[in-house]
Order: C-alpha cells, then sequence, then structure tokens
C-alpha cells in the first residue's frame, strides 16, 4: 500500500522538475534570459558603477545590497532563535534537562600544537578574503566563515566553559549583530547622501567613499558571521 | 575532457547522495554529507563559480558539518 503511494508521490514530484531541467538554455548560451536582461548591465557597466571589480559582490552589495540585508537578518535571526531555545528560560524545562554530550575528551596535545601553529595564517587569510572581496572571489560572507572556523577551533583550545569567556557576553552580542548593524549604518549614510536607503554616491570623485562602504559592509558581514558561527557552537556544545 | 570531469563528479554526488540517505549511522552520514559538499565545490569551481565554491567549501562542508556533529552528540549516533 505504501509502496506505490511513494512511487507515484516521487514520479509525480520527479516529472516536471526532469521537464524543466531539460527546458533550461544550455550553459553559456548568450541568448538565455539570465545573460540578456540587467546581467548584461551588471557585467558591462558593473565595475565602473560600483567600483568592484568582482561582479558578483558588486550585485551582492550594490545592485542587490537590500537582499543582502536580508540575508544576514536572517542569519542572525538563526542564532536568536537558538538561543531562545537554548536559554534557561524556556517554558517546560531548563536547558539543562537536554541529553548532554558526555565528559568531552581531552584535546590531544598534537591537535592542539597545529591549531596553535596554523591559527595566525587562517586569521590573514580570513582577513585578506574579507578585505579583497570586491576585487576577487570572496568577501564577507565567505572570510567570516573562514574566521568563525578559526574561532571555533581556538575555542577547542583556550579553554572549556562559560566561566572564561573569551569575550565578554555583552560584547559579544554586539558583535554577532555587526552584519544588521554595518548594513543599517551604510544604508543610512547612502539615505542621507543620495535619497535613497543602501544607495551610493555616484560621482566618480566619490570613488573611495564608495569603496569604504563596501569594505564597512564586507568587514560586518565577516565579524557578524564568524561571531554568528562561534556562538552557535558554542550555544550547541552546551556553554 | 570537461564534460567528463563534470560527468564523473555528478556521478559521485549521486552516489555520495545515496550513500547519506541509505547510511544508519549518523555519524558516517556527516561524514560523507561533507564529502558530498567538498564533490560539489569542485564542481562549483569547474563550472565558474569561485565565490560559491569558496562559499560551498567553508560552509556546506565546514560549518554545517560541525552543527550536525554536535547535533549528533546530544542525541543519538544511530538512527531506528
Amino acid at each position: 500500500m505504501k509502496k506505490p503511494l511513494v512511487a507515484v508521490t516521487l514520479a509525480a514530484a520527479a516529472v516536471p522538475m526532469l521537464i524543466g531541467v531539460a527546458a533550461l538554455p544550455r550553459p553559456g548560451d548568450p541568448t538565455a534570459p539570465a545573460h540578456t536582461h540587467v546581467a548584461a548591465h551588471y557585467i558591462e557597466a558593473g565595475a565602473r558603477e560600483t567600483g568592484a571589480d568582482n561582479r558578483v559582490t558588486a550585485v551582492l552589495l550594490n545592485y542587490r545590497a537590500f537582499d543582502t540585508f536580508g540575508e544576514v537578518l536572517v542569519i542572525f535571526a538563526a542564532l536568536a532563535a537558538v538561543i531562545a531555545v537554548r536559554s534557561p528560560a524556556t517554558p517546560g524545562g531548563r536547558a539543562d534537562d537536554m541529553p548532554g554530550p558526555g565528559p568531552g575528551l581531552p584535546i590531544s596535545p598534537v591537535v592542539a600544537f597545529i591549531i596553535r601553529l596554523t591559527a595566525p595564517f587562517i586569521a590573514l587569510f580570513g582577513a585578506f578574503v574579507i578585505f579583497r572581496g570586491h576585487v576577487s572571489p570572496g568577501g564577507g560572507f565567505q572570510g567570516g566563515v573562514i574566521l568563525g572556523a578559526l574561532l571555533v577551533l581556538l575555542s577547542l583550545v583556550l579553554g572549556r566553559g562559560a566561566e572564561r569567556p573569551l569575550l565578554a557576553v555583552p560584547l559579544a552580542r554586539w558583535l554577532q549583530a555587526a552584519a544588521p548593524l554595518a548594513f543599517t549604518g551604510v544604508g543610512l549614510l547612502g539615505l542621507a547622501l543620495t535619497g535613497a536607503l543602501l544607495g551610493y554616491p555616484a560621482e566618480p570623485e566619490r570613488h573611495a567613499l564608495r569603496e569604504l562602504m563596501m569594505i564597512t559592509l564586507d568587514v560586518g558581514i565577516g565579524i557578524g558571521g564568524a561571531m554568528i558561527i562561534l556562538g552557535l557552537f558554542l550555544e550547541m556544545r552546551g556553554d | 575532457m570537461s564534460q567528463a570531469f563534470d560527468l564523473v563528479m555528478l556521478a559521485l554526488l549521486i552516489a555520495m547522495a545515496l550513500a547519506v540517505a541509505r547510511s544508519k549511522d549518523l555519524l558516517a552520514a556527516a561524514i560523507i554529507f561533507s564529502g558530498y559538499s567538498l564533490v560539489m565545490c569542485l564542481l562549483w569551481q569547474h563550472r565558474g563559480a569561485p565565490d560559491v565554491a569558496m562559499t560551498e567549501a567553508a560552509i556546506g562542508a565546514g560549518v554545517t558539518t560541525i552543527l550536525v556533529l554536535l547535533a549528533i552528540g546530544r542525541t543519538r549516533r544511530r538512527e531506528k
């Protein structure tokens, strides 16, 4: 009874999807809709209009900055939800009632040594990816995840538990909100300068200001993303 | 040659997806899923999307795996 039903449901979902994939234009087809509407303008004028040689960043932080604002809010909301669920104030049970991991194994000296050895290089690479994001592939999201992974690694080595957190909790909360805060600040600055939320001044002589606004967004996304990844890790580990 | 690379990677993706779905050991499934993300990352890079490839490697293979492993640590390792 159940198996034919599963097969029919799968077929009903798979057939339209396969037909849709078959109807897609060939990769690289110059007449494909993705290459003819706004994308052509982004590729042709993106670097000149936004000052970002990397067109992906030009779209992320300039043409579609409002969408990116929504994305960073979603990531921040995810952390807020995890904190809310894990908070002892949850009705119906304290966080301590959850099945926790067993007593953690002491970290191996080899692992600790490797983490300490590679940490500065990872940090430099993360900062490089963030700051070069408007020129080469990379940017706040990618560099932020690299920094976040570094923070998770360091939290394995540099003590466990909430009794000695690396950062005071209120400061950590502000840093976790760095991406929405950066977008709000740059957005309001754009509103004051150009009359449009997240607008960038278009004059060629304001190039440095445009670049500064974009780097502010990238750094905000990077720091916020790294802190949110560390926050998720610590909350889920149960610190 | 270019097409052959894509085909091998896609075949690997399908095999890994099936392995994740069929595995009763959630730890093994999490690690295979991390490998799935790495193959996906190579595919993105090969198709000319380095930004997406970096994100896939960092978030898909790295952060997601860590979070899934933590969730397994707080529940059970084997699926019933």
